[in-house]
Parts: C-alpha cells; structure tokens; sequence
C-alpha cells in the first residue's frame, strides 16, 4: 500500500484529487497511534501529514495556538507548558490503554475527540476548537472558524471536524484555544465507597459551588491488583472516590476544605496535591488500569459516555453481567469499561445499557476480527443516520476519506 | 431597504388564502395570524432598520404542529422564517413577503428541572433569564447571558450561538447546550443529544448551534447549568490612554487569570452612560475597564490584588473595587444600559459586533476614529475587551438624509478591518442579513460552498430562511456536483515510503 507523505496543503489537495479521480479511498494518518480504532478500512492508500508539523503561531497574551495537523502533540504540550499553559481539555494520551509507542498528533487529537477528566468544567476538544484549514473529499481546501476565541461568523464546522475520525475532511492546520495552567491542585480521595454511593458523592460535588475539576471513582476490583501512578494513594483492593480542586493556591485548599466538610457524610477524606494529584488524573485521564501491558491488557474496552446520575447503576450491573471492571470519570458520565474477552465483547450488553441511561458506547480496544463483527460505534437512529449521511455526502460525496472506519458494512 | 432579498414567488402570492387556510387546519383558533395591523408585531426584530410583514404569521404550541406546518411548506415550496422573541441583531428573523413566518413564543414551559445530572429541558421559548431563575433555588443558574436576557429565547440562543459579558470564563451556547428536538424542513422530527456530556456519532448540535435558523426549527433544548459562584466583585480602573488600557487586559490574562467579565469602555461610551444612569464613571479618562472576578471570597479577594497591581503597572490614573453588591451592579449599570444610553444621545445607532485580537485593540481603534472622521459620524465603543469583541455603536440620525447609507458603510468599513486585523464579522450577534454580503471579505467561495453543503444536508430545497447569512443562494445539484481535474492522477512527485 502506497504511503503519500505531504509537505503542505497543496499536496493534501493533489493526493484527494487524485483519489477522488481514481476512486480510490485514502487513510488519513498523523502517527497513525489511533489507527486501532473504529472498522479496518477500505482504503488503498495512506495519507501521511506527520511531516505537516509546523507550529504556525503561538500567542500566549491570545489564548490561542495554530498549528498544521502533524505537529507531535508531545513537542506541543510541552512548547505551550513552558508558557504555563495547557489545552483545559485534558486530552487523553492512548498509548497506554491501546499499546502503541507514545506518540500522536494535534490532528489526531481533534479528530479523535478524546477528552480527559476536566471535561466536566472545561468542554471537551470540540469546545477549542476555534478554527481549521481542511481539505474537503471535493479535493478543495477550505477554512472555517476563526482565530479569536468568540465568533459566529458561518456555520461552525469546527464542531464537526473534531470527532470526526478523519471522515469529513483532512484538517491541514487548526487554531486552538489554551488556557492557563492552574496554580495549584489539590484532590480529596474517599475509600471504600460502593459505586451508587460514590456516584451520590461525586453528584454532590458537582453541585456544590466549589468548582470541582475532576470527579472519578475507582471501584474495588479483583482483577486490578496494583494501579500504575497511584503511588501509595491506594486503589489496591480497595475502592477510591476522587475528586480535584484547581486554581490559585489558597483558593484550592480552601475549596478543599469546603467540599471536605460536604462529603463528611461519605466518609473521611485524605488529600493528594500538586504532584501526586496530577499523577492520579494522568491515570484516570489515560485508562492506566486497563493498560495494554497491564492484567486487562487482553479484554476489549468500551468507552460508554452516559447521564452522570446514572452512572453507577449502568457500570454496576454491567460489570456483575458480565464479569468485568469498570471505572468512572466525569462524575459518573463516561464508564470505561473492560470486559472479558468474546467474539461479541459483550456489545449486546453494552449498548442495551447504555441505550436504556440515555448514553452511547465506543468500543475503544478490541482485536480486528472483534471489530469485523460488532459495531464499533454507537448505532443511532435511523433519522440521524440518514442525516449524518447527507452531512457526510456534503464533505466527501464519494467517501474517499476513511472510508469504512464508522460504520461497519460502509466499505465497498 | 439596502439588503436584497430572495425575489417574492408570485404562485406562493396568489395562494395566500389557501395557504392560511391550510396552516388554520393544523393550529387551530388564533394561532394564525393573517391581518396585516397585527402582523405588523412582526415585521422586524431587533435590527429594526429592516421592515417586512411576512406574508402569514404562525404560532404553533406543540412539536407536531410544528412539524405539519414544515412538512406542508416544504410540499408546497413555501419558504419559512422561524422566529423566537424577535431580538436577533442581525435580521436573523427578518419576515419574507412570500414566507411564513413561524413563532415559537408559545413553547413557554421548563419540561423538566434535574439538577442531580445538572440540566434543565426546557421549550425553545423560555427566556435565557427565566431558566436561571427556575434554577435559582437550589443555587444554579444558566451561564451565557446576553444583554437581552430578559426578553430573548433560548431557542433564538441556540439559534445564534449568543455570547453575553460572561462568556470569557463560562462560554457561549453551544458550550452550554447538551441536546435538542428539531424539526427539519421536511417535517422530520429528530433528537439529538441529551443529558449526556458528548453525543455520539458527528457532533449535529454543535453545528446546529449558530446555525440562524437555517437548518431546521428547535422545540426542545437540554442546557448544561452551573453552580452560582460564592461572590462575585468588580474593579472599575480609568485610563489616560485606550493603549494603557489594552495593555492591562492582555497583561491580565498573560498572568493567568481568566476573569468572570472584562468590558471596556472608550470616552463617548462613557459619558453617555455617566449621563444616563450616573455610576459614578470617571469623566476623565479616555478608557475604562470593569472587571468582574467571581468565585470563592478567597480567592476573589486575593484575585483582586493581583489585577489592582496590574493596572497600576500599566499606569491605570482611577480604580475603584466594589464593597458590597449594590457597587458592584452600580459598576455595571452604566456598562449595561449603555446601548439605551448612546440612544439618548443620538436619535439612531447602529451596533455592530466584529471581533479581533485583543492585541490589536488600539489599532482597531485608531481606525475606528479614522473612520469616524471620513463618515463624519460619531462613535462610542463598549467592548467584552477579555475576548476582543467590539461593539462599536454608530451614531446617526436617520432623518437625516444619506445618514443611513453612510452609517452603514462606517460600520462595513469597521467589520472589514476587524477581518484585516486577523479577527472575524461577528462575535456574537450573527451574520443574519446585516453582515450577509461581508461574508466574502471573510470567507473565500469554496469556503461558502462548503457551508451551504451543510444546508443542503439539512434543507435540500433551501426555503427555511432563505435570504440570511449567505450572500449568493446556490443550488444544492451544483454545490454537489464533483470537478474532477484531470492530469492529476499521479500523486505526482509526493513522497512514498
């Protein structure tokens, strides 16, 4: 297969062109570290746009950053830390839970859509979004958005291009926003706590005034017997209920103290900061007690994303149906969910769960023939299919791009 | 009527009487208006420079209704304006002579308050402020809060993506607005979302969100709510200088820290408002920054510090900080009544509602001054200076003539060099038809023919508020229609590996 190495837009523009001409499907790859999800491809070539990977301007005073598609998100993270600051959304790093090196691009970061922990106060990687160059399935480039942080000017494609998996449109650059990194963290851990009462506590927080960053539970679990990260904090055996309070540094520990005294009623809490905290959220933002080389490493792993309230129950009776293990983010509304392996990866479950809390599952791991047989995406109605559809036809009438990869069957 | 719209389809004229008739058959008693004294409520919304009494008004109360009347106009090609409290600023609810114009003002109920998932579903015509004060009980509130809170729709919110002062920490609409109920112009009914944080598949909320109305009709919103922070204070610092100002507001966010609201003020802006509403404003200064911090008292207090040190640092010559909630709404009063305010001092203005770069905020106004002068008209400037929106307010006096015309090339002169300065037509208000034929300053032909793909996916024949955001209409056959370009089959001289 053909590996189509671009410099600029203008060869993303001939490559598409040329597909478009030969018909013939491309794969749109920057490291290619998420190429294991969604349905194996019909494609006869890849579009490689890791050597499109200039940082085109940083304005830390603008809270905003362009960069072309192939920039490593590694290199970015660390250009914007030095200036203190940090993409909110927390995105999720997916080379622990998938396997593969540690590596990943900006484009594949918003393609993905994947969002860490502080989702629940911060959006997700649709929310920074702010503006994109792209290059449509018509073999045109495109712009849409903007570079400043408030604008309604058109349609907002943005939207659509993040999480789109590479359907849409081969984004060649795109403007995000940033935003400060907090001064300090602090995080409250309650042990011991079922996953009903942990979801009543994190509820609790959420509701409060104290501007809660980060709220996750850690269910006791037979099969995790020691998680990565979490240093002497716990987790072994034991369940862990935690929850992350950011800003400046009297503000955070005050916080701390305010949301300690609401949660007395669900036990007593001890207090992870700075150091030991960001390491706990960098295990629960990257799914480290499924890693691949863990004791998980062989099940598949559905990302369910459901009403937070529901949270508990939904896992819960999941995780008893089928033997498996769970853990929450979000307050209780995204599950990750490991499963023991069945050619089916329990989908049947899965999906009549979470169709009946009002939530969507994403069978984020799983083996190639697993991923032949069972929809990796969440099936929708058939109106919003049909729509989705026509949205796609308007970016890429001829389906040259990923052809394949959301739905199964979609291929040639 | 400077704008042009989609000319008037004489067979759709000549069938109003079937038409009315028809849409009586679905909203029965007085949901049909048809006599022109009353329809003349509706002739306008807030960009009231603009007048055209639809051809028919109609208020249905239940989804199903909504979708019969969309289905049978789509049926018959009958074009469809929808409209939610009428408060748009860009003509977004601008009547058609040969379109119907469909209210959403009886969709008035909160379906449901659950704060354990933090949501409230609610009908597309609850006020912005109303969802607030439903929540306010138990402490929540509805974060985005335009200046028109009080009167204007959640639905016209979601319509137009709507900012307001707050927007800086809390976001816009569609950073607050989890799922929906629409109605396409086939009179599909469709839901989207929920109470869940992402939806799954292509994110349709996000797109419908700004949409303007043109891509299907809203009768149900799930918003996200918020905890009320604890306290919230205000400093109120004057300037010599506009640039000192500038200078503040960007040395602000490099420090750090993202304040519940940043506004400035330039002089005219703040005489007007002193005049008005008398809050004490600094008569002095060429520019004046509220800045609001919200939060714990812990941290407001120390916050506070921090950017009283600041403006000092960049020679701030007033600074008041607020005490108690009266001072800080009296800081705000002036801030807030100021587009009344500047309507005290002229008989007419024109708001307009580009965005920049905070950075380039001196140089936009330096140009808005020159510009000023070349229009001989007059100009009093209140942005959100944490997001660099500006909302230049143009003063003219529409008897007078030719004051009109030149106010709007004033403001098109503005929009397009907030455009050249690297910023955008508009921040908040949309594109609507008052920005419409600037669109191409921005946006170059394909990028415009992408966008009305999007439409084409929703309303293929193009009657749900035709006239609005785009300046030349296409067909959606020609809009898919693929140019293969030949002699390019090779991929070249790309590399392989």
């Amino acid at each position: 297969m053909d590996t189509l190495k671009v410099r600029d837009a203008k060869d993303v523009e001939e490559v598409v062109r040329a597909a478009i001409a030969n018909e013939q499907p491309i794969e749109i790859i920057g490291h290619g570290s998420k190429r294991g999800i969604g349905h194996a491809m019909a494609t006869n070539a890849v579009l490689d746009l890791s050597a499109l990977n200039a940082v085109t301007s940083y304005e830390p005073n603008e809270l905003i950053i362009t960069l072309q598609a192939g920039a490593p998100l590694n290199d970015v993270l660390s250009l914007i830390d030095a200036k203190n600051q940090q993409f909110a959304f927390e995105p999720m790093d997916t080379a622990p839970l998938l396997g593969t090196p540690a590596l990943g691009t900006i484009g594949g970061m918003v393609a993905a859509g994947l969002t860490g922990p502080r989702r629940i106060r911060a959006g997700g990687a649709r929310d920074h979004l702010l503006g994109a160059h792209a290059v449509s399935g018509f073999g045109d480039s495109f712009k849409t958005g903007g570079k400043v942080v408030k604008n309604v000017t058109g349609y907002d494609l943005c939207k659509l291009l993040a999480g789109s998996w590479g359907t849409l449109s081969v984004m060649t650059e795109v403007t995000l926003k940033v935003m400060p990194k907090p001064e300090a963290e602090r995080t409250l851990l309650l042990r011991g706590l079922d996953d009903a009462v942990a979801n009543k506590a994190m509820t609790a927080a959420l509701g409060s005034p104290f501007d809660v960053s980060g709220a996750a539970h850690l269910p006791k679990s037979a099969f995790r017997a020691r998680i990565e990260g979490l240093g002497d904090l716990g987790g072994e055996g034991e369940a862990l209920t935690v929850l992350r309070l950011e800003g400046i540094t009297a503000s955070a520990a005050h916080r701390a103290g305010s949301l300690r005294d609401l949660l007395a009623p669900f036990g007593t809490t001890t207090l992870a900061e700075d150091v030991a905290s960001a390491a706990l959220w960098a295990t629960i933002r990257d799914v480290l007690p499924f890693a691949a080389g863990g004791a998980l490493g062989a099940w598949p792993v559905w990302r369910i994303v459901c009403p937070p309230a529901s949270g508990a129950t939904l896992g819960a009776q999941l995780a008893r149906e089928t033997g498996g293990d769970v853990i929450y983010d979000w307050g209780g509304g995204l599950i990750w969910a490991a499963l023991p392996p069945r050619p089916d990866a329990h989908a049947p479950a899965v999906r009549a769960r979470a169709n009946a809390a009002g939530g969507h599952a994403t069978l984020i791991r799983a083996a190639e023939d697993v991923r032949r047989d069972v929809d990796v995406f969440h099936p929708q109605a058939p109106g919003i299919v049909a729509l989705s559809e026509r949205v796609r036809a308007g970016f890429d009438p001829k389906s040259i791009l990923n052809r394949g990869r959301l739905r199964r069957g979609a291929g040639p | 009527m400077a704008i042009m719209m989609p000319a008037s389809d004489q067979a759709v004229l000549a069938r109003r009487a079937e038409i009315v008739a028809a849409l009586r058959a679905i909203v029965p008693g007085e949901g049909v208006i048809d006599t022109p004294a009353e329809m003349r409520a509706y002739e306008s919304d807030g960009l009231t420079a603009y007048r055209q009494p639809p051809m028919v008004v109609v208020l249905p109360d239940t989804t199903e209704q909504v979708s019969l009347i969309l289905k049978y106009c789509a049926g018959q090609g009958i074009k469809v304006v929808p409209r939610g409290s009428g408060t748009s600023l860009s003509g977004g609810a601008l009547p058609l002579e040969d379109g119907v114009l469909l209210g959403l003002g009886k969709f008035k109920r909160i379906r449901e308050i659950d704060f354990d998932n933090r949501v409230v579903v609610t009908e597309p015509g609850v006020t912005n402020l109303a969802i607030s004060q439903a929540v306010a009980h138990a402490g929540f509130y509805y974060a985005p809060d335009p200046s028109s809170q009080i009167a204007c729709s959640i639905g016209g919110n979601v319509a137009e993506n709507s900012g307001g002062v707050h927007c800086l920490k809390y976001g816009m609409t569609t950073n607050n607005v989890l799922g929906c109920e629409i109605v396409l112009m086939s009179g599909e009914i469709l839901r989207i979302g929920g109470k869940s944080a992402e939806n799954a598949g292509y994110d349709l909320m996000g797109v419908i969100t700004g949409s303007e109305g043109l891509l299907g009709v809203i009768t149900e919103v799930t918003v996200r709510i918020l905890q009320k922070p604890e306290t919230a204070r205000a400093l109120m610092v004057g300037f010599a200088q506009v640039e000192a100002a500038g200078e503040c507001v960007a040395r602000i966010i490099g420090a750090g820290i993202i304040p519940g609201g940043m506004e400035m003020m330039d002089k005219p802006a703040i005489h007007a408002a002193e005049a008005f509403v008398h809050a004490g404003y600094p008569l002095d200064v060429e520019a004046l920054l509220i800045i609001e911090l919200d939060g714990p008292k812990i941290e407001v207090d120390e916050l506070i510090t921090r950017v009283e040190a600041i403006a000092n640092g960049c020679g701030s010559t007033t600074c008041q900080i607020s005490t108690s909630e009266a001072e800080r709404n009296l800081f705000w009063a002036g801030r807030k009544a100021a587009f009344p305010a500047v309507g005290r001092i002229s008989p007419d203005y024109l708001c307009m509602d580009g965005t920049i770069p905070r950075g380039a905020l001196p140089k936009a106004l330096a140009r808005i001054r020159e510009l000023g002068e070349k229009y001989q008209l007059g100009c009093a400037n209140v942005f959100h200076a944490g997001d660099g929106n500006l909302h230049p307010l143009i003063l003219y006096d529409a008897n007078k003539p030719g004051e009109i015309e030149r106010a709007e090339a004033f403001g098109a002169d503005i929009l397009r060099a907030c455009v050249e300065f690297g910023g955008v037509l508009t921040g908040e208000h949309g594109v609507g038809i008052e920005k419409r034929d600037l669109m191409p300053d921005m946006f170059s032909e394909i990028d415009l023919n992408q966008q009305q793909r999007l439409k084409c996916a929703f309303d293929a024949q193009g009657l749900l508020n035709p006239g609005k955001v785009f300046p030349t209409l296409h067909r959606c056959a020609e809009l898919g229609r693929m140019h293969v370009h030949a002699g390019k089959l090779a991929f070249l001289d790309i590399p392989r590996f």
